[in-house]
């Protein structure tokens, strides 16, 4: 196991001991990244928890964009194979979508199930232009027959309104939550008189699995912290970027143990960093690499294609200790220093 | 008048949901003192931050503020509470009556969920002031806000009910409303984002969205209610109705009942 303290190089007992003494000493540390397996997450759960931690993810931003709208009015969505199989009409809301494969195989395919089996799909694009989420309303406004000035919407909303399927692909951290509404919006008015849902497209991140574990373990989502010992849930507080910013954070504890890349704020304070590949040393002050999950050690992620956690064997097996199994030694160092603290 | 002095700024966020007159009429000066305020695991309390001078009265006075002190005035129900310095998040959210008056400037989500009474920022206000937090159906439900200086983004978001007077406003001010008036000096760009119904009154404002429509300059009997409603609190505001503002109809992306007026 390769280790460093303040570039240091070290052993693995001499660099945990360093993280537990950084976030046993924190007033309000951070846990930030999550891109990592499930077990990992969970342990990073339960230090959280002993310490008074708050959680935030890689994407946290993008997630509450997508929670915040569902947690006003719904969503209506559909699968990638869904839509694959079902779709007569495409819509792509912004640019990011336009770089997924699915894409690619929505062009090359057409329906074979339901309705809509065997006719052309159509793949219609809204440009984001000046404001994507003032787009979208554009757009809505013409679906509901109040506006009918702008041919190209005009055009749009006739296909949707006229499909048998129609599926909207958007990316939340592209649209935003406000704009996200909208679009949820525009999806129920057209589900009136047919059918159409939308798909979200999450990136390789392993934020699906963060909010997923994050529900399980305490009922909210990410961001949330437990300095008052119960989790108290509060995007805006517990926003990592945010706590880095203000100065509120006084040390972090920064988990990757798939490829992502370090915020800049994290060499600003004392932290702790378990990342995968060839880590960087002075990335934290303590830096411990772990296995990567599905390449050197094994680990349930999420798979964006079937929309589950799924378990990836190690492709290349390699002498790493997966990130959960370091997390639990600190957390075991935390307990040591706490009772020794009592003690004395 | 009870009075909390700040003795230094604060070392964590701290949180005054449980600190308003009626609260500590009921405690003796020790019982005040351990009011738990902190929100990490070190348990602070009112008395380890704050010099604390009770008197029962229904007026409390915070001197000295700081923009990590969150919820002040929160759930305030009668009374009056000033705030000679800044503020953090959700300032008098969920405020049922009362007063509060802040002399400095006051974090995002100032008001929101207040269904009465009277909040006063004579500084800046963050973003979200009067509006929904996350999760939350409404944001400004009945209350008076006014801001003295200018306003973050989403100002008024999804309010429903209730009075917004600011001299500036930035982005999407107004948007998702579902009821209430907000009165603006300025506004920034897409006033009125996706709202149902409610009012606006600007004196100006950036980019208009396209799902607005004009609809004249009219001269109605409901201006000059308006303007005299808005008198009591701010004259300047009050004259923005006072003549043939432009009327314009939005948003049609959803129902379409809300209205935009920009003074001439």
């Amino acid at each position: 196991m390769a280790a460093w303290v303040k570039g240091g190089a070290t052993d693995a007992d001499g660099a945990v001991t360093a993280a537990a003494a950084i976030l046993s000493a924190a007033r309000t540390p951070v846990f930030a990244g999550l891109n990592a397996e499930v077990a990992a997450i969970s342990a990073a759960y339960r230090l959280a928890g002993r310490i008074g931690a708050s959680v935030d993810s890689l994407g946290g931003d993008a997630t509450y964009a997508e929670l915040g709208a569902l947690s006003r009015v719904g969503a209506m969505t559909t699968t990638p194979a869904e839509v694959i199989g079902r779709a007569d009409a495409v819509l792509v809301v912004g640019d990011a979508p336009l770089k997924t494969p699915l894409l690619e195989t929505l062009r090359a395919t057409q329906p074979s199930r339901g309705r809509a089996a065997g006719a052309a799909r159509a793949v219609h694009h809204l440009a984001a232009g000046a404001s994507l989420p003032v787009a979208i309303a554009h757009l809505r406004a013409h679906a509901r027959g109040h506006l009918d000035s702008d041919p190209a919407l005009l055009t749009i909303a006739r296909a949707l309104a006229g499909a048998l399927y129609g599926a909207v692909l958007y990316e939340p951290g592209e649209v935003g939550a406000p704009g996200i509404e909208m679009l949820q919006g525009l999806v129920m008015d057209l589900n009136e008189a047919t059918r159409c849902f939308t798909l979200p497209l999450s990136g390789a991140d392993q934020d699906r699995a963060a909010l997923q574990v994050a529900a399980w373990t305490t009922g909210q989502a990410i961001r949330t912290g437990f300095g008052r010992r119960v989790p108290e849930h509060d995007p805006w507080r517990f926003d990592a970027g945010r706590l880095a910013a203000s100065g509120e954070a006084d040390a972090a504890l920064w988990l990757a143990s798939l490829p992502a890349p370090a915020p800049a704020w994290l060499s600003g304070l004392p932290s702790v960093a378990l990342v995968c590949g060839e880590a960087d040393p002075g990335a934290a002050e303590v830096v411990i690499q772990v296995g990567e999950p599905g390449r050197e050690v094994g680990g349930v992620l999420w798979n964006a294609g079937r929309a589950a956690l799924t378990y990836r064997a190690p492709a290349a097996p390699a002498e790493r200790p997966s990130a959960a199994a370091i997390i639990e030694r600190i957390a075991a160092a935390v307990v040591e220093r706490d009772a020794a603290r009592k003690d004395s | 008048m009870s009075v909390l002095t700040l003795r230094e700024a604060p070392p964590e966020r701290l949180d005054l949901l449980h600190v308003n007159p009626l609260a500590l009429s009921g405690l003796s000066q020790a019982e005040a003192e351990r009011l738990p305020v902190g929100t990490s695991r070190r348990g602070l309390t009112l008395g380890d931050c704050f010099t604390v001078t009770l008197d029962g009265s229904d007026t409390l006075v915070i001197a000295g503020g700081h923009e990590r002190l969150d919820r002040v005035g929160a759930a305030l129900s009668q009374g009056s509470i000033r705030v000679e310095g800044d503020v953090g998040q959700r300032l008098g959210a969920g405020m049922a009556g009362g007063s509060l008056t802040v002399t400095g400037n006051a974090g995002p989500f100032a008001g929101s969920g207040a269904t009465g009474g009277t909040i006063t920022i004579e500084g800046d206000a963050g973003d979200h002031a009067g509006g929904a937090v996350h999760a939350a159906k409404a944001g400004l439900d009945g209350a008076t806000l006014v801001i003295r200086g200018s306003a973050g983004d989403h100002l008024g978001d999804s309010m429903r009910r209730g009075l917004i007077v600011v001299e500036r406003a930035g982005a999407f001010a107004g948007a998702r409303m579902i009821a209430g008036t907000i009165a603006a000096g300025s506004v920034g760009d897409h006033p009125g984002y996706g709202m149902r119904r409610g009012t606006l009154l600007t004196g100006g404002h950036g980019a208009l969205m396209p799902t607005f429509v004009e609809t004249g300059a009219l001269d109605l009997v409901y201006l000059r209610l308006l303007a005299r409603s808005l008198r009591a609190v701010s004259p300047r505001h009050a004259d923005l109705a006072a003549g043939t503002p432009r009327r314009y109809s939005g948003d049609l992306a959803t129902i379409g009942k809300g209205e935009l007026w920009v003074a001439g």
